[in-house]
């Protein structure tokens, strides 16, 4: 997948997360500017992704995502 | 040392300013031994002996660290590495307990199972719950592979840096490290000009507001300690007052630490950004004592969560959807970690009862929030129009709640807490100062009660409230002012009302703001002088 393929399917999981249809997430998008993004539906998000891509980040790592784009690296690191 | 001190700001402050130039001449590593040297003075300066505790642990987790490294290097050592790091963690979550909390387990086992233990009084080292989270989070990064590289000097000023040492923020190895390593060698006269600006509006938060409204909030605490009767109005006067008092104390610490940091050429993490504007109480903890916040989220929160949500997925219970939540699924996967992270946190801030209910207090403020905001929105008819109602609603409803909370988090005991909350819910009446109740004859409604104090002394009280109140819910705060400059890391203006004055009114380094700045200066030196302890570095 590419990465813009990534963030359209990441867009469309927290969108139905958070509730809302006009979430556009880039690879610069901190979780911080995005409204209702809590630790609470990060972890929600983080399990979507496992579940969605059949992939199992590590605890360290979900703590040192500073944006989306390094969560997108990490699962294409993953799935390579 | 203390930061609000003559001896800080009149000695150390300029001595290490000075130095510190003359140091970065000589090249990096003499900047940073120097500033090792300097906060060892610093940390040194109450108690040299507290030397002999936090140097040898420095040395014990560089070593594990090190070898933690090393096993890096081979593939299939994971399991040694696992051990490494939970030898790691215990050791020094071990070192924090007998220091912190040996007494009060002690107390809690006599009391409980009617054990014999003779108490153990220990003197807490400053700033050890701060210094041992810290490097608990540098094992996890070196750990999960964050840090491929470090050496001692740079490791030890990490721990020791005197900004932040006593009392956070709480910072990341790689927020830091890569910063000193950027250190030039000539002074940046607008982050020196900066930082000192910073330190003045933290000092004058600290020596004028915080301490001002405490003459006025202490007697109260000490007053429900000694068993005396409060009264509603001294009741809700205490709790505001303490929020007020804390917030600054903590605003101004906050503010001073970013602000040294700055001078030196390095910006922290933010890890203060006026709380008591918060419409909800998650906004609350997103925005108080922020790099705690995210300690606890990182390190308890998200491997509670994360092992929970995966279990959950693996018996085939399904997740949590939140478009259609399942209570057991709510129950499980938010509110028992949610609860049990901020139990940790009152846990963290001190060793007794009071400390525990104000954490689990605000764990069920925050688990009645998430509920909430599952079931709420739908019932509106719109975003906008939930957000239009809810925010002044829950403003309020927060700002009561962190007020309530905070009566735990200062009482003495379990006991003079129990009375002031039922003094806040009028159980001893409404106080008035007696010449009042003369002047308007409330002699005989038995709910009333005349307070002995002079109306003078009454409505200082109350001014200062309000005046708080008016500074830390309309104003902007420090970093607003000066976010074009980067204060810390990664602060930038949020479309708000007092971002937009922050904006207009941005500092410069200009006459008019060197003025103001002096006058915050000037009148905070002018109440210097008692030794006024920030309440943080308590824990």
């Amino acid at each position: 997948m590419t990465d813009e393929e990534l963030l359209r399917s990441f867009s469309q999981t927290l969108g139905d997360l958070l509730g809302t249809t006009d979430l556009e997430l880039t690879l610069e998008t901190l979780r911080s500017e995005v409204p209702g993004w809590d630790s609470f539906n990060y972890i929600n998000f983080i399990v979507a992704i496992e579940i969605g891509h059949n992939v199992k980040f590590k605890v360290a790592d979900v703590e040192s995502f500073r944006n989306v784009g390094q969560i997108v690296s990490e699962l294409q690191a993953m799935l390579a | 040392m203390l930061f609000n001190s003559y001896e800080f700001i009149f000695i150390f402050l300029p001595l290490v300013l000075f130095g510190f130039q003359l140091a970065r001449r000589l090249g990096y590593n003499a900047a940073i031994v120097f500033l090792i040297f300097v906060s060892l003075i610093f940390y040194a300066w109450w108690r040299p002996i507290n030397l002999l505790i936090i140097v040898p642990s420095i040395f014990v987790n560089y070593i594990l660290a090190k070898t933690l490294l090393r096993y890096a290097e081979y593939e299939g050592k994971a399991r040694v590495r696992n051990f490494l790091l939970t030898i790691g963690i215990i050791s020094n979550l071990l070192f924090l307990g007998y220091f912190k909390y040996l007494t009060f387990f002690q107390g809690t086992s006599n009391d409980l199972f009617g054990t014999d233990f003779v108490l153990t009084y220990i003197i807490l080292p400053l700033g050890i719950s701060f210094i041992t989270f810290q490097k608990i989070a540098f094992l996890v990064d070196v750990h999960g592979g964050g840090i491929k590289a470090f050496k001692f000097r740079e490791f030890a000023l990490f721990v020791l840096f005197f900004p932040q040492l006593i009392a956070g923020p709480i910072v990341h190895f790689r927020e830091m490290v890569p910063q000193y390593r950027q250190l030039g060698i000539r002074i940046d006269r607008n982050m020196l000009a900066l930082g000192i600006s910073l330190f003045c509006i933290g000092l004058f938060k600290k020596a004028v507001l915080a301490d001002g409204i405490a003459i006025h909030v202490t007697p109260v605490f000490d007053a429900a300690a000694a068993g005396q009767v409060i009264t509603l109005t001294y009741a809700w006067i205490a709790a505001i007052g303490f929020t007020l008092q804390i917030y600054f104390d903590f605003a101004g610490y906050s503010d001073m630490a970013a602000g040294l940091a700055l001078a030196i050429g390095l910006r922290l993490p933010v890890n203060f950004d006026s709380p008591l504007k918060s419409c909800n109480i998650i906004d609350f903890w997103a925005r108080w004592h922020i790099t705690l916040t995210r300690f606890l989220t990182a390190y308890v929160y998200n491997p509670i969560a994360l092992y929970g949500t995966r279990r959950r997925l693996g018996k085939g219970l399904g997740g949590f959807n939140p478009n259609n939540p399942k209570f057991t699924a709510f129950l499980t996967l938010l509110a028992a970690p949610t609860f049990l992270t901020m139990l940790l946190s009152g846990l963290w801030h001190g060793a007794g009862y009071t400390f525990i209910v104000w954490g689990a207090l605000h764990g069920a403020y925050l688990c009645i929030n998430h509920g909430w905001r599952l079931i709420a929105p739908k019932r509106f008819s719109s975003r906008e129009t939930y957000e239009k109602w809810m925010r002044p609603v829950g403003f309020v409803i927060t700002f009561l709640s962190v007020t309530f909370a905070m009566v735990w988090f200062r009482a003495e005991s379990v006991g003079s807490a129990l009375e002031l909350s039922k003094a806040m819910a009028g159980t001893n009446g409404i106080g008035i100062p007696e010449k009042i109740v003369g002047m308007i004859g409330l002699e005989n409604m038995s709910f009333i009660i005349p307070e002995a104090v002079s109306l003078l002394e009454f409505f200082t009280t109350v001014a200062w409230v309000i005046a708080l109140l008016v500074v830390a819910l309309l104003l902007p705060n420090g970093f607003q002012f000066l976010a074009a400059y980067e204060p810390v890391l990664g602060y930038k203006l949020k479309d708000n009302p007092s971002s937009r004055v922050a904006a207009k009114l941005s500092w410069q380094p200009s006459l008019p703001w060197f003025l103001i700045i002096s006058v915050l200066l000037i009148s905070a030196v002018l109440r210097v002088g008692g030794q006024s302890e920030f309440l943080y570095w308590q824990f």
